[in-house]
C-alpha cells in the first residue's frame, strides 16, 4: 500500500553526489586553477567581438582580464552542455521540460512568459556575477573552498535573497497545493 | 591546448554530476528556496566543505593554483542581492544554464541568452561601475586564515561549520517526503490515504 504510488526519486543522493563534485572540483584546482562558470559567458563574448569589433574588445577592461574561447574557461561551459546533454539523454525518469510545474501553476502555461523571465533573470544572475567576479560556482563554491571571506559572504546573501524571492514569487502556491 | 581538454573533460563530469542530483531542474531548485527539499543545499555545502578539506591535501603537497577573490563590501553585497533575486525567479544560476540548456530545457537556452546580454552591459559598465562600487570598499583577499592565523585551523572551522551546516539544512528542510507528511499533518486521520495521492 504505501509503496503502490509512491514515486521513486530519480536524482543522486547527495552524499555521494558531494563527493563525485567534489572530486571533480579538487582535480581542477590541480589541473587548472579555481573552476568559474560566469567567465566562460565574458570569454564567449570577447570572442564575438575580437571578431566583430576589435578596438571595443581591446579598449574594454572587462575582456582584457579573461581569455577568448580558446581557453579552459569556455572549453568548461561548453563541456557543461556536453555533460548536461549527456546525462540528460541517458537517464529515462529525470524529467527534461521546458517550463518548472510550479511556474505553470503560478503563471500559466505561457511559454512567452517564462522565456522573457528567464532571460531577464538570467541577465540579473549574470550582471551580479560579473559584479561580484564570480557566481555560485566561481566565487561561493571556489571561493569558499579557498576559505575567501568573499565567497562565504557572496553564498550567504545570494540563498537568503533567493529564498526570499522564491517566497515570495511561489510561496502562497507551495501552500496552497501540494507541489511535488 | 591541454588546457582546453582538460576544461571540457571537467565540464562534462560537472554537468553530468549536477544534472544528476537535479541541480538544472529550475523547479527543483525552487522548491529547494522554498525549503520544502534539503538535498540541493546540503549537496553544495557538503561539496565546499569536502574541496576545502581537498584542496588542503593539495596543497600541502605544494599542488594547485589558487586566486582567492577580494571581498568588496558593497559590490560584492550588491553583486549577490541582484544575483539572488535572479536565482530565485529562474532557479537557473550562470553554471546550470548551460548544463540545463545542454539538456534540452528551452527557457535555459533564454536565461543563457538574458545572460550573455547582462556580461554584455556589465562589460560596458566596467570602467564606470568598479570605481563607484568595488573600489571604495575592496577590503583585499581576505581569507579564514587571516582571522584564525593558521591554514590547517581555517579548513577545519570551515570543514566543521559547513558540516553542521548540512545537518541544520536537513532539520530546517523537508525532505521531499517529509514536506508531504508535514503538510497533511494536521489531518492525522487521512494522511497517509493522501500521501498515495498527491506522487
Amino acid at each position: 500500500m504505501e509503496h503502490k504510488n509512491k514515486q521513486r526519486n530519480p536524482y543522486w543522493k547527495w552524499v555521494p553526489a558531494a563527493f563525485a563534485l567534489s572530486g571533480i572540483i579538487v582535480f581542477i584546482f590541480a589541473t587548472y586553477g579555481p573552476p568559474a562558470s560566469s567567465s566562460g559567458f565574458v570569454s564567449l563574448l570577447k570572442g564575438f567581438f575580437d571578431w566583430g569589433a576589435p578596438e571595443y574588445a581591446a579598449a574594454k577592461a572587462h575582456y582584457k582580464a579573461i581569455p577568448g574561447p580558446g581557453s579552459w574557461l569556455f572549453a568548461f561551459v561548453l563541456g557543461m552542455a556536453i555533460g548536461g546533454f549527456i546525462a540528460g539523454r541517458t537517464s529515462k525518469e529525470i524529467p527534461v521540460r521546458d517550463m518548472p510545474p510550479i511556474w505553470q501553476k503560478r503563471f500559466g502555461n505561457s511559454r512567452a512568459k517564462r522565456y522573457a523571465a528567464t532571460f531577464f533573470g538570467g541577465f540579473l544572475i549574470l550582471f551580479g556575477s560579473r559584479l561580484a567576479g564570480g557566481c555560485t560556482l566561481g566565487l561561493f563554491i571556489s571561493g569558499s573552498t579557498q576559505l575567501a571571506i568573499s565567497g562565504l559572504y557572496f553564498g550567504v546573501v545570494i540563498f537568503a535573497v533567493a529564498m526570499l524571492t522564491a517566497r515570495l514569487i511561489f510561496g502562497k502556491i507551495a501552500e496552497k497545493e501540494e507541489i511535488q | 591546448m591541454t588546457d582546453i581538454w582538460l576544461g571540457l573533460f571537467s565540464g562534462i563530469a560537472f554537468g553530468f554530476v549536477i544534472q544528476r542530483i537535479g541541480a538544472t531542474d529550475a523547479h527543483r531548485m525552487a522548491r529547494s528556496h522554498l525549503m520544502l527539499d534539503a538535498d540541493i543545499p546540503r549537496f553544495m555545502v557538503l561539496t565546499v566543505a569536502l574541496s576545502a578539506v581537498g584542496l588542503f591535501g593539495l596543497q600541502s603537497v605544494g599542488v594547485g593554483r589558487t586566486l582567492p577573490l577580494p571581498t568588496s563590501i558593497v559590490a560584492t553585497g550588491l553583486a549577490a542581492v541582484i544575483f539572488g533575486i535572479g536565482w530565485g525567479l529562474t532557479g537557473y544560476c550562470p553554471g546550470t544554464t548551460w548544463a540545463a540548456a545542454g539538456e534540452g530545457r528551452m527557457d535555459a537556452v533564454f536565461a543563457l541568452l538574458g545572460g550573455l546580454a547582462g556580461t554584455a552591459l556589465f562589460a560596458q559598465l566596467h570602467e564606470t561601475l568598479i570605481p563607484i562600487l568595488y573600489d571604495p570598499t575592496n577590503v583585499g583577499q581576505i581569507t579564514l586564515t587571516d582571522l584564525f592565523g593558521n591554514y590547517a585551523a581555517a579548513v577545519s572551522v570551515l570543514a566543521v561549520g559547513f558540516g553542521l551546516c548540512t545537518w541544520g539544512i536537513g532539520k530546517l528542510w523537508g525532505s521531499g517526503e517529509r514536506s508531504v507528511a508535514l503538510g497533511r499533518g494536521s489531518d492525522s486521520g487521512t494522511s497517509s490515504g493522501n500521501a498515495g495521492k498527491s506522487g
